[in-house]
């Protein structure tokens, strides 16, 4: 396909940040902490200084020496991802820089019309850099982290999008790539509650433009089993699978609809069980897979109380009029039996 | 082609460029109209095309007389669209074509009345059409097909002249439609949201004037819309107007109407006739209803694994899969049905163990604490009046309704 007749820039930056930035920034001592060199935060280095994310108006006004090449930004966003795992700073402050740095690779590759199988391999690293934040974001105590939260979604969604219209456009006779199937059953999980549509447009719609073979693959008949489990409240279904089967990545998207299948399930247990039957506790956290202290905590967080019968054994009386949603989820709780999901 | 003489060809021309000229001064927009639909394949213009296409100098035609040259632009840009579609070249057709309308679009406005209206529609028409061949073409050709895109740049364009308030707003909701059409093929449907606003909000228009054809199909497309975005009410609405007022004759249109009207119906526990299903041969639906009447969860999942692919490209297969929880429902009636045959008394009692066994029977592995799970969602949702009991693991049904209809409400989330 020849694109389309906006002129692309040929980037000649060899470094991770152009100079002139750089010196800039040093002047200005607007450097973040990974760029200073010895926490000076007048001094950095070509080894530690990567370009910021700048709003332009168009590429007329861009310099092809600002503008990084493929291979470096191939080599910038290795350097970048190494960061993430790093545990010098807080979350939120590794976040933010990987965040604004990411954004401004995805930047240089759109100036540089830069659509082949290179870029969708850094675009999937990018979007499960979004995707591990939504975990990680929400693991984090400190109150700033819901503005942070919204736009990490929303660059999750521009970056998907992008990924897919690059799936689109590099696609070779029905043929499709490696990954594109995981990236597939992200976009459903993304999807599950239907009052949100994150990147604008109904799960509906979306499902009836996937090729075929996309749909019969694992990860889609996975993501396909737990929408259909999360839409008809079938709670326990819902529960076990996403322990047995989601990967990671998988969980990370999943995970705040955990906490509202559980409350959809005390809810229902509550409302539908026979008054002089309170449910037991140990039953009960087997079915929500949680530890049964957990379940105490969370069943008060609920506005519900618990009972003990003779043998010591706690039960969830029901019919109770108190129940009500939690306050923001802000507590998360932690699957039973899922350690592999705390990285 | 038979041969065609210098002679005979200027005369076609000469026939045209009268014809053409007498129908705008008269005010003749049948006539008009006729002399612009270029996709029909209308015989007497393509032996047109074919002069043309030996003639070759019309232009000069056109400049020589005064009669004819007030409307140059439209016929210049005209007569190279219909050579162009002639030879098969439809990207350079569609080129052209998007020249003479949009010069037609300043004559239009100038003139008072709504007169010329049946002809600005076959412009329309047109103009998709074309661009459609056109995209076809450069993919072929391995180029990015934009034309279609431009079609729809250039229909908005129609939609702000037509958008005033005169006579010829009667015409939006054509454009309206066409630009719907559009925007289904492109896959950028979300686009269709900015026209709808002003249709339905703008001051100027009102719904109940426009053309009662434009209505229907305006209503099919925005039916279609609340069914991708999962608003059944709505969508059962306007699919319903669509089909209300849909011409009883044309089978095809009812059809498409059907095809997104059935499943919200079925969401909101209405089931169709299955004379509706084979009439209009929508088949595919015949398992759904057997499902849903009989509570077969697992028939209901083998239509939906049968005919996948046709519900996801149509956008139905997330409401067909919700039906699931209808179905439960009435599984559990026929299994209380046949209780209160064997035993009145206690037929209000369900031992989860006999639902168990009644799925196992239909070849469905599920466990006693997921049906009790299930249970307490139907009762969540009020499709199950009643209550159970974890201890005796038994559902208690109310004495009263036991099952209640869902009365045209989609279950509740």
């Amino acid at each position: 396909m020849t694109p389309c007749d906006v002129p692309a820039i040929v980037g000649t930056c060899t470094l991770m940040c152009p100079e002139a930035e750089r010196a800039q920034r040093e002047r200005l001592r607007d450097l973040a902490v990974f760029e200073r060199v010895n926490g000076n935060p007048a001094q950095s280095s070509p080894s530690l200084a990567v370009k910021k994310f700048f709003r332009t108006m168009s590429t007329k006004q861009v310099e092809a020496s600002d503008v990084r090449p493929l291979p470096v930004l191939e080599n910038t966003l290795n350097y970048l991802l190494k960061l993430f795992d790093s545990n010098e700073y807080p979350f939120e402050v590794i976040h933010d820089f990987l965040f604004d740095r990411t954004r401004s690779i995805r930047q240089d590759l759109s100036m540089q019309n830069i659509v082949d199988e290179k870029a969708i391999h850094m675009y999937e690293k990018m979007v499960k850099f979004h995707i591990i934040s939504l975990h990680k974001l929400r693991g984090c105590s400190s109150q700033n982290t819901s503005p942070m939260h919204h736009l990490n979604m929303e660059q999750l969604a521009k970056t998907l999008t992008s990924l897919f219209n690059l799936y689109d456009a590099n696609r070779h006779s029905n043929s499709t790539y490696k990954n594109e199937a995981e990236f597939c059953s992200f976009y459903v999980l993304l999807h599950l509650d239907s009052n949100s549509q994150p990147m604008g447009e109904s799960l509906s719609w979306w499902f009836s433009h996937v090729p075929s073979s996309l749909i019969k693959s694992k990860e889609m008949y996975f993501s396909r089993r737990i929408l259909r489990f999360f839409r008809m409240g079938n709670f326990k279904r819902f529960l076990s699978t996403v322990e047995a089967e989601a990967s990671y990545l998988q969980f990370c998207i999943i995970e705040p609809y955990v906490d509202e299948v559980r409350v959809l399930a005390l809810s229902c247990i509550n409302n539908g069980g026979y008054k002089l039957h309170p449910y037991p506790l140990s039953h009960l956290s087997k079915l929500l897979l949680m530890k049964e202290s957990d379940l105490e905590s969370f069943c008060k967080s609920c506005g519900l109380k618990i009972c003990t019968d003779e043998e010591g054994h706690n039960l969830l009386p029901t019919k109770q009029v108190t129940f009500c949603h939690p306050k923001d989820g802000s507590q998360n709780y932690r699957f039973w039996g899922m350690e592999q999901f705390e990285r | 082609m038979a041969y065609l003489s210098m002679g005979e060809a200027h005369r076609r021309i000469n026939d045209y460029l009268n014809r053409f000229c007498d129908a705008v001064s008269n005010q003749d927009g049948d006539s008009l109209k006729r002399l612009l639909s270029l996709s029909s394949n209308n015989p007497s213009i393509l032996s047109l095309a074919d002069a043309l296409n030996v003639f070759q100098d019309a232009n000069r035609l056109i400049k020589q007389s005064d009669n004819y040259s007030q409307f140059g632009e439209i016929l210049v840009h005209l007569f190279r669209a219909f050579q162009s579609y002639r030879v098969g070249s439809f990207v350079d057709s569609y080129q052209a074509f998007e020249k003479a309308a949009n010069a037609f679009i300043q004559e239009f406005r100038n003139w008072d009345t709504a007169w010329a209206l049946q002809a600005l529609y076959v412009m329309v028409y047109e103009i998709r059409v074309l661009a459609e061949r056109a995209d076809k073409e450069l993919a072929t050709n391995g180029k990015s097909p934009e034309k279609l895109k431009g079609a729809g740049s250039f229909l908005m364009k129609v939609f702000g002249v037509l958008a005033g308030k005169g006579p010829k707003r009667v015409g939006a909701l054509y454009v309206t439609c066409q630009l719907f059409k559009v925007y289904f093929k492109l896959g950028t449907v979300h686009l269709c949201r900015s026209v709808i606003r002003s249709i339905e909000t703008a001051r100027i228009f009102d719904f109940e004037e426009f053309p009662k054809r434009d209505k229907v199909t305006y209503m099919y497309y925005t039916g279609r819309l609340e069914v991708f975005n999962e608003n059944f009410p709505a969508a059962d609405d306007k699919l319903s107007y669509a089909l209300k007022h849909c011409n009883p004759r044309s089978e095809a249109n009812i059809r498409m109407i059907l095809k997104y009207l059935i499943p919200v119906k079925l969401s909101i526990g209405i089931i169709p006739n299955d004379w509706l299903l084979e009439k209009y041969n929508l088949v595919e639906y015949s398992n759904v209803v057997q499902a849903l009447k009989r509570g077969d969860l697992r028939l209901l999942r083998h239509a939906l694994q049968e005919h996948e692919d046709r519900f996801l490209r149509s956008g139905v297969y997330l409401v067909l899969e919700k039906l699931e929880l209808q179905v439960y429902q009435r599984l559990l009636k026929k299994i209380y049905i046949i209780q209160k045959q064997r035993d009145p008394s206690k037929a209000h009692q369900l031992k989860l163990e006999v639902i168990v066994k009644a799925l196992k029977w239909l070849e469905m592995e599920i466990d006693v604490d997921e049906v009790e799970c299930i249970m307490a969602i139907l009762i969540y949702k009020s499709l199950v009046k009643g209550y159970f009991a974890h201890k005796s693991k038994v559902v208690v049904l109310s004495k009263q309704d036991p099952f209640p209809k869902l009365n045209g409400k989609p279950v509740n989330s």
